[in-house]
């Protein structure tokens, strides 16, 4: 099929990417205290790690190809659950303390900012690829 | 030969421009998209085109012209930014996005010029 729009493939994938990544922050944050989950254990914070694709179309095409982005994993991040002191709590252990998942609610603020930015630069991309799209078919046209 | 009337230096090259501008284009979208994947080389126009355009351009070749051909290569000059093995820089990028848009803006124009004077050289009547 003909791609009217330049590198749509791109950043359409970016753009799924992006989101992608805004969900699983958005779970973060969400989770920021919940000290049981499904597993009975604290929430573990995840994390997204982004892997490009290799286009097929343009595979056999000598040099560099565009190249779309796809979240590779989504996979927990390892960091030991923080213990507080709270004996009244009803998760805490037999001392008395609980482990809350170790979430830094500015990291996982700046992740979203970059994250929002990223998606931002993306679709600024789409506008520009529509422009040019709109122009190449006005050639010939008197403006 | 209807075909000279296509014929012309500035013509040829000026849609073998446009091909470059809209794969320039495609490019950026994908440094962009791959904004923050870990190990991601930057990729942008192979300069050997702009080299061959000018010297065809220069000797007036338009067979020459016409069957250049641009192609991608991943950018040797980029220099890494962060410690991941990514090459993109978020501001320059957005810059040659915008640089990109008005030099294909200008080619599309002049190809609709060389196109509407044809036309106005043939008809008489100026559209």
């Amino acid at each position: 099929m003909v791609e009217l729009l330049p590198g749509v493939q791109s950043t359409a994938s970016a753009l799924t990417a992006e989101r992608i990544r805004m969900d699983v922050i958005a779970q973060n944050i969400a989770n920021i205290n919940t000290t049981r989950g499904l597993d009975g254990k604290p929430y573990q914070r995840q994390r997204v790690v982004f892997q490009t694709i290799l286009n097929q179309r343009l595979a056999a095409d000598p040099g560099a190809t565009p190249q779309p982005v796809r979240v590779a994993r989504i996979e927990p991040d390892p960091r030991p659950p923080k213990l507080v002191y709270d004996p009244g709590h009803p998760d805490a252990n037999a001392e008395g303390f609980v482990a809350f998942p170790d979430i830094n609610l500015h990291q996982e603020m700046v992740d979203l900012i970059a994250a929002s930015r990223a998606f931002e630069a993306n679709l600024a991309v789409l506008k520009n690829a529509r422009s040019m799209a709109l122009q190449t078919l006005s050639i010939g046209k008197r403006t | 030969m209807i075909s000279a009337l296509f014929n012309q230096t500035t013509y040829v090259a000026a849609k073998k421009m446009l091909d470059a501008t809209v794969l320039r284009h495609q490019a950026i979208a994908s440094n962009l998209a791959n904004l923050e994947t870990p190990g991601y080389r930057r990729i942008d126009l192979a300069p050997s085109f702009q080299a061959h355009l000018q010297q065809a351009l220069a000797a007036g070749d338009t067979h020459r012209l016409a069957r250049l051909q641009p192609r991608l290569q991943v950018d040797p000059a980029a220099t890494l930014g962060t410690r991941d093995g990514n090459t993109v820089s978020l501001e320059s990028e957005l810059t040659q996005l915008q640089e990109n848009l008005i030099a294909h803006a200008l080619e599309t124009q002049l190809i609709s010029s060389t196109l509407l004077r044809l036309r106005l050289a043939i008809t008489g009547r100026p559209f």
